[in-house]
């Protein structure tokens, strides 16, 4: 399964990968000759093609040592696992499964809200070859011809093209535009039009669906994986306290519990997101300490149920610490009921992420997110249903992906229940 | 006995009493943290710092925390959430205008989802191993799935869009008013079917899940197999002692419901375009009216309380051992 895709990726994206090696390469040779520069250079985008090609790599290494441990996986593979693994691949390889920046525009006219399969033709200009000694401009020029931009001023899109002796007339929706055949990258004396297909659409700034659902990923696990972690960490060294002390301090947790579990809980990270701002790491710690409860709960009474035993105590007088004795003792006796808990934690919080989104309250900043698309996608819901449709379906998938593997979790662990 | 209901109860309202202090001490906690100078409202950072002072000491700024928070406790206590500073008027008024259609809308899809629910599963557990058994298992589990703002607009999309059989936003049309008291009513079903389907839809997929669960343990244990062995027909066994049995457990669920369901109201009447708490407060976040935005939270918060009090007594009256429960 997972070669399958390291297979199609291969073949389909040779080039890109190429380009992306040589990239990394170049790099590295800056790094060496130029450290201060490099430094300075380093950008998330940049950063995001590397690791993308060099996890790539890695995955047959990978497959080849683990080939035994990964044959479980075979055995298990089911649609919502499937959906899973996708999901991951697009979280890690996003710059290689879609060779497009998610902000693309160009040309609106042309390109606005085009329906899945719809193509365009895209024009070559001639662009001034920009040739450089020096090995820093050198780079910049490779790396932003290869690392896509939201901008690119060196095409242009069009319906229907036209090619005449000396000129090329083409259209963009109803507008008739023409351009000399002197200002058009030739290729055996042919002006060079490519088509380019548009899987799922375009939405109402001409940008690829199929591209920013890919990058949208990312924001959802991204998120989700940050808000569970908060959570986790939060409700264990509360219910942890809480169950060492008990007493007053239970109480106290026990009674805020209370509240979290009264409030309804959009109404509160609505709340603090307003009064403190939107953005990506503010979702993630709304997100998370709004989840903490359950945890809490199960991490508490476990802590009381085994805090009296014989093995417990003994490791207190042996003098490990209180921190050691949650890590090494309890954590192993509550690490199921946990596990299954974030598991459907998980899927809240892509949930909630995604609702916040659509309220136009999410994590705002440069990648979209499902939710936002949603959002953007109403307003045009006579025009272009697959604004919303791939969009609300990706999320109902995921979530319903997620929620089943909690369940099988949860059978698994016990199966008796 | 009645001794021990009254002690129950008065405990049961000490914590919901303990529960609404700590959740003002939350607000008022969110709202000292919050980032921006309250007197930069009022003031602008050109004039005289005696002018900031007085304004300071107007609004009881100058005093300690301890004595703003018992300010701020007084001012809830009598009702004086500040002045909305769109409406200009005073928030609760507001809160409050908005606030009976949100409860009008979420007590209906309430009782439709319970209704619904109930016969689903009713439906699923006499038909089950067969097929329609097996499709309404399944389809509530995508149901569940389902965010509630995707189901609303692949609503809005099938039944406004496509087939212009519902309005897709607002909650009257715009010649109400020379409607008959029938066509009034009836402007109100239209507007209000897509909302409440898109409203309803989740909770009924979750009533269903535990319904059909609890049946289907009741209807394991061995004093039924001893009731059809005596001879007693199917409908005597599921109204006497099977529902009584599964639907207790239902209560708390409800209770917790209940605050999905606020939640899922905020998005619905942001969907839908409708006139309740939810879009109130969205609103006001929007346009920085934060007054309105701690009332609405406050009333979100407050209701909570409330039902999920009134849950714990139709809990007690129905289970004479949640008493025992409470007591402990």
């Amino acid at each position: 399964m997972l070669f399958l895709f390291w297979l199609l990726i291969l073949i389909f994206r040779f080039e890109l990968l190429l380009d992306f090696a040589v990239l990394t390469g170049k790099y590295i040779f800056l790094l060496f000759t130029d450290f201060n520069q490099a430094i300075q250079l380093l950008d998330f985008s940049l950063i995001d093609a590397v690791l993308s090609v060099a996890l790539f790599t890695c995955i047959p290494i990978i497959l080849f040592f683990y080939r035994k441990k990964l044959d479980w996986l075979q055995s298990v593979i089911n649609f919502p696992a499937l959906v899973l693994i996708l999901l991951f691949l697009a979280f890690c390889f996003a710059p290689l499964i879609t060779n497009e920046n998610p902000d693309f525009q160009k040309d609106l006219k042309a390109t606005k809200l085009l329906s899945p399969l719809s193509s365009i033709k895209v024009i070559h200009l001639k662009k001034e070859e920009q040739n450089s000694n020096s090995s820093v401009a050198n780079f910049l020029i490779n790396k932003n011809k290869i690392i896509k931009q939201p901008f690119d001023e060196s095409i242009i899109l069009a319906n229907k093209v036209e090619i005449s002796s000396n000129e090329i007339l083409f259209t963009q929706k109803d507008l008739l535009k023409k351009i000399n055949l002197s200002e058009v990258v030739l290729v055996n004396e042919k002006p060079e039009i490519e088509e380019k297909t548009f899987i799922l659409g375009t939405d109402e700034f001409g940008r690829d669906i199929f591209t920013r659902l890919i990058y949208g990923a990312r924001i959802s696990l991204l998120v989700g994986i940050g808000a569970v972690l908060v959570s986790l960490v939060i409700g264990l060294a509360i219910g942890f306290i809480a169950g060492f002390k008990g007493g007053i301090i239970d109480m106290i947790f026990s009674r805020i519990t209370d509240l979290f579990l009264a409030f309804p809980v959009i109404y509160l990270i609505i709340l603090v997101l307003a009064m403190f701002g939107n953005s990506l790491l503010s979702v993630i710690f709304v997100l998370g300490f709004s989840g903490w409860m359950s945890l809490f709960k199960i991490v508490k009474s476990e802590v009381i149920s085994v805090k009296n035993k014989d093995y417990i105590i003994s490791a207190g007088l042996l003098g490990v610490t209180k921190f050691g004795i949650l890590i090494k003792e309890i954590l192993p006796v509550i690490i199921v009921p946990v596990i299954v808990n974030i598991i459907f934690q998980f899927s809240n919080v892509i949930l909630a992420e995604s609702a916040l989104s659509y309220l136009g309250l999410g994590s705002g900043g440069s990648y979209p997110s499902w939710g936002s698309m949603i959002e953007s996608g109403q307003q045009y819901i006579t025009k272009a249903w697959w604004m919303i449709f791939f969009p609300g379906l990706i999320l109902i998938l995921t979530i319903f992906s997620v929620n089943d593997l909690g369940k099988r979790l949860n059978k698994f662990f016990n199966p008796a229940a | 006995m009645n001794k021990d209901i009254l002690k129950a109860l008065t405990k049961r309202i000490l914590s919901s009493v303990v529960t609404l202090l700590l959740l003002i001490s939350f607000l008022f906690i969110l709202v000292r943290l919050s980032p921006g100078d309250p007197t930069q409202k009022f003031l602008s950072p050109d004039f005289s710092p005696e002018l900031k002072q007085q304004v300071m000491a107007d609004f009881k700024l100058d005093q300690s925390l301890t004595e703003q928070y018992l300010n701020f406790l007084a001012n809830i206590f009598q009702g004086d959430f500040g002045v909305s500073y769109d409406y200009r008027m005073p928030v609760l008024s507001v809160v409050w205008q908005f606030l009976s259609f949100t409860l009008v809308f979420a007590s209906i899809s309430f009782v439709i989802q319970i209704i619904l629910s109930y016969y689903f599963a009713l439906k699923s557990i006499k038909k089950s191993g067969r097929v329609l058994g097996k499709l309404l298992s399944k389809t509530s589990l995508v149901v569940y799935a389902t965010p509630s703002f995707v189901l609303g607009v692949f609503l809005i999309f099938i039944f406004s869009a496509k087939l212009d059989m519902f309005p897709s936003a607002g909650l009257k049309s715009l010649d109400f008013d020379s409607f008959s008291f029938f066509g009034k009513l009836w402007d109100y079903i239209i507007h209000l079917t897509l909302p409440i389907v898109t409203l309803s839809l989740a909770g009924i997929a979750m009533f269903y899940k535990y319904l059909r669960d609890n049946l289907e343990e009741v209807y394991r244990q061995d004093f039924i197999l001893n009731l059809r062995a005596s001879g007693f027909s199917e409908s005597t066994i599921l109204k006497k002692h099977v529902l009584p049995n599964a639907v207790r457990p239902l209560i708390s669920v409800a209770g917790i419901e209940l605050g999905i369901l606020l939640g899922g109201t905020l998005i619905t009447e942001v969907i839908f375009g409708l006139p309740g708490m939810g879009r109130l407060m969205m609103a006001s976040i929007f346009s920085r009216d934060y007054p309105l935005v701690v009332g609405c939270a406050f009333a979100a918060g407050l209701l909570m309380i409330f039902t999920n009090f009134i849950a714990d007594l139709v809990k007690m009256k129905m289970d004479k051992r949640m008493i025992k429960g409470l007591m402990n």
